[in-house]
């Protein structure tokens, strides 16, 4: 290491006056422009700033910078809180539809013979509660009717037979 | 409220652990100790005067919220000062000014006019110089000319070698030396 090197390693210490210059290290500034050049630019940035006059009060700033972190850890508190009610709702809904659930599943389970009146009982046929209660009725009738009537194209009404047919089907009857 | 009435013997370290376990008084003192050195460090790196306040102010309170990421590896002020350095450029960007512009402001005001005048312009001249080195070289520079940290410290906080940390450094002063000439 040339001795520039070793000076330029000790200017900052000997400028913030954590050490200070020896004899041969004051006698290589006066000889050394660089070195020198150096040592004021060092010595001029270690002051930088201490002759400005900043105002800066260090109990105001302490006295802020604490205000927002609590601020910050109340607000952390706040938001905490709020997702734990949240949570808690969540799972009380959850438990209440599980719980429902179970009470439906429960009924079905424990009359079983009876669900399909139940079920017939309690669908809702929102489309007849329109109806006049003649219409009623007339829909009601067709229901009562049997899909399949006893006259079909092949099978002629009674009153289509003649005396000679009417009395083999009335024999036939009674034995 | 803390107060400042008592100077804390205690280390730094200790005050930071005594601030995780909700001493607010520990916190305080950290900023006492802090402070004018934080804002030192930012106006030497181009921050307006005008802004110091609310720079020192955000810094110390990123440093706090996340104090826990501090592992003493480097001196708590050299991990404060880069929080705030990192702080400035954000601001810088956002703004998209130029760090490099102080003319016209920040002269200070001084019992001897003459005297003073060569020394404001020496040190504007210094600021104007720091603002046209690249980043991680005014930054090893600021370290150890003005808070004294050696290269290891510097490369810790830094993220670098010391060895590249030394190299900055003598690079920082070559190029100040042909700036401020």
């Amino acid at each position: 290491m040339s001795v520039c090197e070793w000076l330029s390693d000790r200017m900052p210490p000997v400028a913030l006056g954590q050490a200070e210059w020896t004899p041969d290290e004051i006698h290589h500034l006066n000889e050394c422009g660089s070195c020198r050049r150096e040592w004021e630019l060092v010595q001029l940035a270690s002051r930088l700033g201490k002759d400005a006059r900043l105002t800066l009060d260090p109990a105001a700033i302490a006295a802020r910078v604490l205000r927002r972190l609590d601020q910050e850890r109340e607000h952390g508190r706040v938001r905490r809180r709020s997702w734990g009610f949240a949570g808690v709702a969540a799972a009380a809904a959850l438990v209440a539809a599980i719980w429902i659930g179970g009470l439906q599943g429960g009924a079905s389970k424990a009359q079983p013979v009876n669900t399909a009146v139940a079920g017939r009982l309690t669908i809702p046929l929102p489309e007849l509660d329109s109806l006049e209660p003649a219409e009623l009725d007339s829909v009601l009738q067709t229901m009562d009717e049997p899909l399949v009537s006893g006259s079909t194209a092949d099978d002629p009404a009674l009153g289509d037979l003649n005396n000679d047919e009417l009395q083999r089907v009335l024999d036939s009857w009674e034995g | 409220m803390p107060g400042f009435a008592r100077p804390d013997s205690r280390t730094d370290p200790d005050l930071v652990a005594a601030y995780r376990n909700g001493d607010e008084r520990a916190a305080a003192e950290l900023v006492r100790r802090h402070a004018a050195a934080l804002g030192r460090f930012l106006y030497s790196l181009g921050a307006d005067r005008d802004d110091l306040d609310d720079l020192v102010q955000e810094a110390l309170f990123r440093a706090f919220r996340r104090v826990d990421s501090w592992r003493g590896g480097a001196s708590f002020r050299s991990w404060l000062l880069t929080i705030g350095s990192n702080l400035l450029r954000d601001q810088v960007r956002k703004r998209k000014g130029q760090m490099v512009s102080i003319e016209g402001r920040d002269i200070p005001d001084r019992a001897d006019p003459a005297a003073d005048l060569a020394a404001g312009e020496a040190e504007d001249r210094v600021r104007e110089g720091l603002a046209l080195l690249p980043r991680l070289q005014r930054e090893v520079f600021l370290l150890r000319a003005q808070e004294g940290s050696d290269y290891a410290e510097i490369a810790a906080v830094l993220g670098t070698t010391p060895g590249a940390a030394r190299v900055h450094y003598h690079h920082a002063v070559k190029r100040l030396k042909e700036l401020i000439r």
